[in-house]
């Protein structure tokens, strides 16, 4: 994610706002059924989403369940870092496709990554060929995650389109 | 869980839509080379069966919060999926995951302010009946999040009454 986004000033007003909502409720509503629930024109509603898209502010976007790829066996796992610098190892854990989010945090540990694996059989590979190849690993604590209650994240870092 | 089966046409149009849900049935249609019925009925199986939602994800700007916290939970094994349940009502709380591990529930929310991740786990959380040790953590740093992934819950299978 370019930095620039992190500092932009990108204004809503209530009309960004309130198209947002729409797409919340459908994302697949097309803009002349956005602009009649609003009030507006749908050259309006298709300027307004093409605005905060440009932004990097919004995407509609299709989210798929873990389940749809496969992913059957989700770990959490705090990673304590010796020796290295923590966005070093960080990062080269990011590069790792089986870890499918990894963040610097604050605290006992020194990494959070969640681990998305097909099934337990992976883990071995993860671990002994993947994770003990990475250097500044002092400890791994893992966290089988057995159930997800909610998973609702509808602000996110927004990154350009390729 | 079962693993659903998907064939490719099913990965190419998560792949398509996962970039731009907005993209029109007609468009996608030709692209994979298949009718708009196809297009149709595929993505209504794929809602129904609770493998994608569509979202609109907006960037910090709007919502000012900018700073994703976990807070780390350990409740009385006996009370696991309420305490979660009554966690996942709290209106600030974005995911509630039940680990074995050191902690049982996870909590994962987005703030402003450390004030605000404060008022949560002390205030809102510590007390739930069940609950007996909070820790929080705050990523200082993101180095990858693939927002495409996510687990749809009931919750976002019904489109949630917002407002």
């Amino acid at each position: 994610m370019p930095a620039s986004d992190m500092t932009s000033t990108f204004n809503f007003d209530a009309t960004d706002v309130n198209i947002v909502a729409q797409l919340r409720l459908d994302g697949r509503a097309n803009n002349q059924q956005i602009a009649e629930k609003l009030g507006l024109t749908a050259t309006t509603v298709s300027t307004r989403i093409k605005r905060m898209e440009d932004a990097n502010q919004l995407r509609v976007v299709a989210v798929s369940d873990f389940g749809a790829h496969g992913f059957n066996f989700l770990l959490r796992i705090a990673v304590e870092v010796d020796g290295r610098p923590a966005s070093e190892v960080a990062q080269e854990l990011a590069d790792l496709p089986q870890v499918f989010a990894a963040h610097i945090v604050t605290g006992r540990y020194d990494i959070d990554m969640l681990v998305a694996l097909h099934d337990f059989d992976d883990l071995s590979t993860l671990l002994l060929d993947k994770l003990s190849t990475v250097r500044g690993i002092r400890s791994l604590t893992p966290a089988i995650v057995v159930d997800i209650i909610k998973y609702q994240f509808e602000v996110a870092p927004i990154e350009d389109r390729d | 869980m079962p693993t659903p089966v998907l064939d490719t046409l099913d990965h190419q149009l998560i792949d398509l839509l996962s970039r731009d849900a907005r993209v029109s049935n007609r468009k996608i249609a030709a692209e994979l080379g298949v009718t708009e019925g196809t297009v149709r009925g595929r993505i209504k199986r794929l809602q129904q069966d609770g493998l994608i939602a569509f979202t609109a994800v907006t960037g910090f700007e709007m919502a000012r919060k900018s700073r994703l916290a976990f807070i780390n939970v350990q409740a009385d094994v006996d009370k696991v999926r309420d305490v979660a349940r009554a966690i996942s009502e709290l209106p600030q709380i974005n995911a509630v995951l039940i680990t074995m591990g050191q902690f049982n529930i996870t909590a994962m929310c987005l703030i402003e302010e450390l004030d605000a991740l404060v008022e949560i786990a002390s205030d809102q959380i510590l007390v739930i009946q069940g609950v007996h040790h909070v820790e929080t953590s705050i990523a200082v740093k993101t180095m990858k999040y693939n927002a495409k992934m996510a687990k749809i819950t009931s919750l976002q299978a019904i489109p949630a009454d917002q407002d």
